[in-house]
């Protein structure tokens, strides 16, 4: 018997993840079911649709099953898709072949964004069908069908970036929590307007990622959407990868030369206003992900930066693995951002991007001072900080703030944290705003100076590995 | 069951591992605390130690998957940490979970992993059918590969471990839970590879196995090396004590035996048996041990059995740990014996 001759399902030139992952993805049980299930809907709605003349009238059904699919039920296969390797510990020997972090997760991401590819291809004569059956337009609907693929896409790669956390109920919280405080939020803003229209008090939107509203083209939203997919599986393969990897060189410098295509954009289009909001988002998404990297101290990542003389060592300071260049690295996009936004938004505007940046470094200084500095991962931790402080801060609008409010007193006791600045510049009033950004600012720079002095202190920590990597590079 | 176009380059003027001071510690706890060894190409090392004494730690740093706290590990000349990706292509890693993957036949778990390996058309169809045959995987190549017994499933993980043609195998307990025949297929795979010239490092709990496997044994305890040497020697206890004990019978009445070994010189009497003596000899070449038989004859003892005792290799290792623990013992790293040496 010559059992290798018969495998050739898959081409040499696919990557090996992406087989490995559509020959498990294909085969199971729910892929099967929900294509099955899926097709009888579809079915079923067409046919209604033909009966009735006219496809409008089930366009919320077809709608609504065929988003479910794409951007709930399969992206959230993805769920377990790192934890399953790290618990039966076949990401060992995965690390040991030649697969990269990096192509590890982006091949369990390709192989959920091509079987939701194929399902969004399977529905495509059902649209052919439907347009045949008249009140429908063909571009719009197709056009839509590819948004719809491209959101479940980007949800999978939150969900594979999630899936590095081992424990099932912290990636159920960490998907839980969010969508918890966003409603809470929500409801909190909606009495909060409904409210203050009463009282006569005008509440202003935190305008970071308030206003706008103008259309954004199609190109931003692609080119966020692939960001977004490479920060997440950046993310991922970060909590994955070797303690000698380098990914953080190459995340890092994607994410500045975004930031400063998003500078350029702003400067050049009549966007810049959209654009300002984007980055301020893209800013505190890379924090996040830079402020909870662990300290490296293998000294052969450090001699890679070393070899490359003084630009290497211009390098290492915001490049090199680990969350105290990633402080480095926060300050530099932070500046960035604040010269877009100045640019873009007035003075204001930019000093509510240096305060919401301090209240990603408030988390970062917070991890470093609690016990949580010792933990395994920092993303967990920092991410349970920054959802229990969003709650925490929901829960004092309402409670502390909402009697200021409804008197016209400005609440100036919310300059002391980060967080809660925003809630009280939205409630201040508008003469106390200039004096209130003011002090907020100066609070505000308080824990860039802690976390400056935990880096301190932590770079220390790495001076017998970069010892050793400049003998290294001088051998 | 070599592959030539993907054989590693390996430096064999050097030792094939290398260990030196290697320290790596947990929060307050030091799973590797100073460990140092270096083991010649070729040769089968087992390493034994209890649970929690640092064997899987040691191993997977060997392996680049975890990072020392300290001193360094050379793999085929290659510094784990500064090269990682040399040395991986050096070793083939053999866990302690087998880890195979749901809706995945055999053949597809050996064609992915063969492919994560570089391999690419023919040569790697070529490379999977060696290898599947060598394992005895090939009759199984269409099984799911997580439904298979633990033989099989072991024998699949020895196949993937074996895909890039490893000079230096790590095998982290790969005997554990295997029944009797699978145990002894395991053995014979491990002799042949070993016959290959590969350098096979095997840890275990068995320690009754590793003797019959292994060229050499490295205690570790603690965290720390506390013995090397090569499993016969460790059941004569030879190393540790000096001296050898002889079970002796003859044709006569044991006092007879008795009487003549107390006026001998470097014998002692261990206890009288029903047809002999058990005596302790103060010495371990053989051929002191063969003049000691030779004056019994001479003298006119009509012995009709005389061998060495040997213990359990269980009961070497306790005795070893408790003249460590009395100050008894203390063995300073060194290298491990190399074959031309032997």
């Amino acid at each position: 018997m010559n059992a290798a001759l018969a495998i050739t399902d898959f081409p040499d030139r696919l990557s090996p993840m992406v087989v490995k992952e559509l020959r498990q993805g294909l085969r199971t049980r729910m892929f099967g079911l929900v294509m099955v299930v899926l097709h009888l809907l579809l079915v079923l709605f067409t046919l209604m649709s033909g009966g009735s003349g006219n496809a409008d009238a089930i366009s919320g059904w077809f709608d609504g099953i065929i988003t479910l699919v794409l951007c709930v039920i399969l992206p959230l296969r993805g769920f377990s898709a790192v934890a399953d390797e790290l618990k039966a510990r076949t990401l060992d020997m995965l690390v040991l072949t030649r697969l990269s972090a990096g192509r590890i997760v982006f091949g369990k991401w390709a192989s959920i964004a091509s079987q939701s590819l194929l399902i969004a291809l399977s529905v495509l004569p059902y649209v052919v069908a439907r347009y045949v059956f008249g009140g429908l337009d063909l571009f719009g609907e197709v056009s839509a069908l590819f948004y719809k693929w491209l959101a479940g896409a980007v949800v999978a790669a939150v969900v594979i970036a999630l899936s590095t956390q081992r424990q099932f109920w912290l990636r159920a919280v960490i998907i839980g929590l969010p969508l918890l405080m966003g409603g809470c939020g929500m409801a909190s803003f909606f009495m909060m307007s409904r409210m203050s229209a009463g009282s006569g008090v005008t509440i202003t939107t935190f305008s970071i990622f308030g206003t706008g509203g103008g259309s954004v083209s199609v190109p931003v939203i692609l080119g966020l959407a692939v960001w977004v997919i490479f920060f997440c599986l950046g993310l991922a393969a970060t909590r994955i990868a070797p303690a000698a990897s380098l990914l953080a060189v190459g995340k890092r410098s994607v994410h500045l030369a975004v930031l400063l295509i998003l500078l350029l954009l702003a400067w050049a289009t009549s966007l810049g206003a959209e654009l300002t909001v984007v980055s301020s988002t893209l800013l505190s998404l890379v924090m996040l992900d830079v402020l909870t990297e662990r300290v490296n101290e293998v000294p052969s990542v450090y001699a890679a930066f070393y070899r490359h003389g003084w630009a290497g060592r211009v390098a290492l300071a915001f490049l090199a693995p680990g969350w105290v260049t990633g402080f480095a690295y926060s300050l530099l996009l932070t500046a960035l951002v604040v010269v877009q936004t100045w640019q873009q938004r007035g003075l204001e505007e930019a000093q509510l991007v240096v305060i919401s940046a301090a209240s990603m470094w408030m988390l970062a200084a917070l991890l470093q001072i609690l016990p949580t500095r010792h933990a395994r991962d920092l993303l967990p931790p920092f991410i349970f900080l920054w959802l229990g402080l969003n709650l925490l801060v929901t829960l004092l609008a309402y409670m502390l703030m909402m009697p200021f409010a409804m008197k016209g007193v400005t609440a100036w006791f919310t300059c002391a944290l980060p967080p809660l600045m925003p809630v009280g510049y939205a409630t201040a009033q508008a003469a106390d705003k200039p004096a209130f950004l003011q002090l907020g600012l100066w609070s505000a720079l308080l824990w860039p100076v802690v976390l400056l002095v935990a880096a301190v202190v932590a770079w220390r920590g790495t001076r017998s590995s970069r010892q050793e990597a400049w003998r290294m590079t001088n051998e | 069951m070599s592959s030539s176009s993907h054989a590693p380059e390996i430096d064999r003027s050097q030792p094939a591992v290398v260990v030196d001071d290697l320290h790596r510690s947990f929060g307050a706890l030091k799973a590797v605390d100073g460990v140092s060894f270096s083991i010649d190409h070729g040769r089968v090392v087992g390493f034994v130690g209890a649970n929690g004494a640092g064997k899987t730690t040691t191993m997977r740093i060997m392996a680049t998957l975890d990072s020392p706290g300290g001193g360094q590990v050379r793999m085929g000349g290659h510094n784990v940490v500064h090269h990682p990706s040399k040395v991986r292509r050096l070793l083939g890693w053999m866990p302690d979970s087998f880890g195979t993957y749901e809706h995945m036949t055999v053949l597809e778990y050996m064609d992915f992993y063969a492919r994560a390996l570089g391999f690419k058309g023919a040569d790697r169809l070529r490379r999977i059918q060696e290898v599947m045959d060598f394992t005895d995987l090939t009759p199984l190549a269409d099984r799911m590969s997580n439904k298979m017994s633990k033989g099989q499933t072991q024998r699949l993980c020895l196949g993937r471990a074996l895909l890039h043609d490893p000079q230096i195998l790590i095998m982290d307990e790969p005997a554990a839970g295997l029944d009797p025949k699978a145990r002894v297929e395991l053995k014979n795979l491990i002799r042949i590879l070993a016959q290959e010239g590969k350098t096979i490092l095997i840890s275990s709990h068995i320690l009754s196995e590793l003797g019959e496997m292994c060229d050499t044994l490295l205690f570790i305890d603690q965290g720390r090396i506390v013995h090397h040497g090569d499993a016969q020697s460790m059941m004569r206890g030879t190393e540790t004590t000096g001296e050898t004990l002889v079970n002796v019978q003859i044709a006569a009445e044991p006092a007879k035996l008795i009487e003549w070994a107390l006026t001998a010189p470097l014998i002692k009497i261990e206890e009288e048996t029903k047809r002999g003596a058990r005596l302790r000899i103060q010495a371990t070449d053989d051929a002191t041990l063969a003049g000691v038989l030779r004056r019994m004859i001479q003298d006119g003892l009509p012995v009709v059995d005389y061998h060495r005792e040997e213990r359990k290799l269980e009961d070497a290792f306790i005795d070893m740990l408790g003249q460590i623990d009395k100050g008894k013992l203390k063995t300073p790293p060194q290298p491990l014996p190399s074959k031309n040496d032997e």
